[in-house]
């Protein structure tokens, strides 16, 4: 026989007997997030108030960010390079990776192998890309001067000449844009309900403006997120800029997180790495927070009531 | 990076932001004392699974010393054949010292630097590490190596005297003994033989013999070796411009230097140190017989390939060419003598201790077993791996045994007795990278003045120098 008041307490154990399960699931995640990120990362931000080269630490306060700021050449030259690479291959990157996404969305004949094909070179380790990149871009032989030859166009020496280096790193990142982005922009399309379209279509709108007020504001979203995690993913270029070029010409392709790297595990400058490291974080918080403050205007929510979206 | 993988972190939660009432809840639910001890006991199990994983993966500070057997560890980077060579090592020494097992850690060699001062700042270094003498005194200055002063000064099998000096002062630092030197070498000449014999050329060997080798004549034999083709390409190069540090024999012939002796000041703009900079550079701009970073992009001029006369090389080089090259006959020859002498540059690795080992008897056995009559011979005579440490060897008959390429091993000999040590100091690393993104400009062909080059360098050097290090 059970009373009648026992039967909350059962549905409480139920709830809490969940609880512990659920804590149980994501324990590993959870521990692997305190031991290496939020710890490592507590203990950066520590480091950078410090002397610190693996043997001796010294607190010196705010002196590695004063040096870094005022006195430091090369992390002006790295952060412009940076700068530079992300100004340029955030928008057109998130523009091409639409583009594709618009056209494998397409119902044509073979979609699923163009699908396949525009998405292997992303599959490509970074590394091995690099390596095929420096074969592209070589100033002989490689096939891209062979392809300007055709043009009439004069041999350019890509990685060696400090003028070109970046805008072939520029070059480099669009071989990118089949990759994921793409995909998460292909989810969003199919997002979209068709009935926009058809009634678009029935109040006499042209494929141009179906695009501008119906696929735009619909994807906005996915935009937004394209474009926050395109730019952090930017501002941290490393891996091609490791193996093809070193930094160089003349600390032409010196990008931050190589610069980063080198005061790290090259030189030991723990300490300045680390703060090295919080100015990066600092600047990246600030562009995420302005983008998510312009999105207000432009991003538009499916199911929200509080912000039309102008552009809708 | 860390601050993306938070931002992606934030990204992650803002989204999902519907989950938080309900973690919120487990959260309460948790905090609470329960009844249900079945999920405690599950919780308990799963933490403390993963407690032990994580420690698995970094607990490798333990030499399990069972009864008498006593394990040490070692490290060293290489490729397959050297690795192998390596633990073949371990284990004539484990037959020698059956009370001593060694286990023996590969690293890939791309990583081992990083790798090995993440474990001597961690302490949990190997009993036994190979150091690359490049990182050794940056390393031994922070106090991380194990003073074997002492036992180097007293071991009777370890007798200063047996050693070539420049191999043995190397593992010095501040009046401290922290590592005997492996893989001890200089850079020669490697040249392409069969490719002077068709284009009629006096082998340099012979000139070198005569005492007539050279700055000209290197540069004359170099430019005979360059061919183009019919539209002008380039097919094939006498010579290369050598990479850093193996440029610096050529200041060092005209009498110039790249810091003074204390390693306090840059004098790379000095008349003949600039002489020696244009020297190399107009190798490739003047007298065009050494391609560009852009002609040689991707490997395209290659002395195993068969398209360069004369290479810049390591001693250790040997064994690789000895497998790779069929299709020509090579040999070696030294630097070419410059108006101020003949001149080549020195370097090895250390074998040392990391400061805490709790083995430094078994470890010292093992570093003297590494440099010993009987591994040296292995290593530089039956494998040709570098250059003996051990003076004795370098006149046995086996050693001078040319019957393999190259057939006048006398030339290294002749490379180390010409030999400067390299100025390497703590801070090694640093100024030379400030000096050679200057340098690279001369190199690259964007400033062809060395002197304007040389002047931006000694600047750029000069403030690494005299800052306080560690900023």
């Amino acid at each position: 026989m059970v009373r009648q008041g026992q039967e909350p307490k059962k549905i409480k154990s139920l709830a809490k007997h969940e609880a512990v399960w659920g804590w149980v699931l994501v324990s590993p995640w959870i521990i692997g997030f305190v031991v290496f990120t939020l710890g490592p990362m507590i203990a950066s931000f520590l480091l950078s108030f410090t002397k610190y080269d693996l043997a001796t630490i010294k607190f010196v306060g705010a002196e590695n960010y004063r040096r870094i700021l005022t006195e430091d050449p090369l992390f002006w030259k790295s952060l412009t390079n940076t700068a530079l690479y992300v100004l340029i291959t955030v928008p057109l990157g998130v523009a091409g990776s639409l583009l594709i996404a618009l056209l494998l969305n397409q119902p044509v004949r073979g979609q699923r192998l163009f699908r396949t094909l525009f998405y292997l070179p992303s599959l490509v380790p970074a590394v091995a890309s690099a390596l095929l990149w420096q074969w592209v871009f070589n100033a002989d032989n490689g096939i891209l001067n062979q392809a300007l030859a055709w043009f009439g166009l004069p041999n350019i020496e890509w990685l060696q000449d400090e003028r070109y280096t970046l805008s072939a790193f520029v070059l480099m990142s669009l071989w990118g844009i089949g990759g994921q982005r793409m995909v998460i922009f292909l989810a969003g399309l199919q997002g979209i309900p068709e009935s926009y379209y058809e009634a678009a279509t029935l109040d006499g709108a042209g494929s141009l403006a179906k695009f501008r007020h119906i696929t735009i504001p619909s994807l906005s979203p996915v935009i937004l997120f394209n474009v926050v995690l395109g730019l952090i993913g930017a501002f941290q270029i490393f891996t091609s800029a490791y193996i093809m070029t070193a930094g160089g010409p003349n600390n032409a392709s010196l990008f931050y997180s190589l610069y980063l790297f080198r005061n790290a595990f090259e030189y030991f400058k723990l300490g300045k790495a680390s703060a090295l490291a919080w100015i990066l974080f600092a600047i990246l918080l600030v562009f995420t927070l302005i983008q998510f403050r312009l999105s207000k205007k432009w991003v538009h929510y499916e199911g929200s009531t509080d912000r039309g979206g102008s552009g809708a | 990076m860390l601050p993306s993988a938070l931002k992606v972190y934030r990204l992650s939660q803002a989204t999902s932001i519907s989950n938080r009432p309900a973690q919120r809840c487990a959260l309460f639910a948790m905090t609470r004392s329960s009844k249900n001890h079945r999920s405690w006991r599950a919780l308990g199990l799963t933490v403390a699974t993963t407690t032990i994983l994580l420690n698995s993966g970094c607990s490798q500070t333990s030499s399990v010393s069972s009864g008498k057997i006593i394990e040490i560890r070692y490290m060293a980077w290489g490729n397959p054949e050297q690795l192998a060579l390596e633990e073949e090592l371990c284990r004539l020494f484990e037959k020698k010292n059956p009370n001593i097992r060694v286990k023996f850690l590969r690293v890939p060699g791309s990583a081992y630097g990083n790798k090995m001062v993440v474990m001597l700042a961690s302490r949990t270094a190997p009993d036994v590490l190979r150091v690359d003498h490049y990182q050794f005194a940056h390393l031994a200055k922070k106090k991380y190596f194990y003073d074997y002063t002492e036992k180097a000064a007293t071991d009777p099998e370890f007798k200063r005297e047996d050693f070539n000096q420049l191999a043995y002062e190397e593992g010095i630092i501040d009046g401290k003994f922290y590592g005997a030197n492996v893989l001890f070498g200089a850079p020669v000449i490697y040249y392409n033989k069969t490719m002077f014999q068709k284009a009629g050329l006096t082998d340099p060997f012979i000139l070198w013999k005569r005492g007539e080798w050279t700055y000209d004549a290197f540069v004359e034999s170099a430019k005979a070796l360059t061919k183009k083709d019919k539209a002008g390409k380039f097919t094939q190069f006498g010579t290369i411009v050598p990479a850093h540090p193996l440029w610096f024999p050529f200041v060092w012939g005209f009498g110039g230097d790249l810091v003074d002796p204390a390693i306090t000041k840059c004098v790379i703009d000095s008349p003949e140190a600039i002489q020696g900079l244009q020297f190399v550079a107009d190798l490739r701009y003047v007298h065009k017989c050494a391609p560009t970073p852009s002609q040689s992009a991707n490997s395209a001029f290659t002395f195993e390939g068969g398209k360069l006369g004369m290479e810049f090389m390591w001693m250790g080089m040997t064994p690789r060419y000895r497998t790779v090259i069929d299709s020509f006959e090579w040999d070696v020859v030294p630097y070419p003598r410059g108006p101020k002498g003949d001149f080549s540059a020195a370097k090895g690795n250390q074998l040392v201790s990391p400061k805490d080992t709790e083995h430094p008897e078994e470890a010292w056995k093992f570093i003297k077993f590494i440099t010993g009559p009987e591994i040296e011979r292995l290593l530089y005579i039956d494998n040709r791996r570098c250059y003996p440490t051990r003076v004795a060897l370098t006149k046995d008959p086996a050693f001078l045994d040319g019957s393999k390429p190259p057939s006048q091993i006398r030339i290294f000999v002749d490379a180390v007795r010409t030999a400067k040590p390299l100025p390497i100091n703590e801070r090694w690393g640093e100024w030379s990278q400030a000096m050679n993104t200057e340098l690279d400009n001369l190199w690259a062909g964007r400033e062809r003045n060395a002197e304007v080059v040389a002047k931006r360098a000694k600047a750029a050097v000069d403030k690494v120098l005299s800052e306080e290090p560690g900023w």
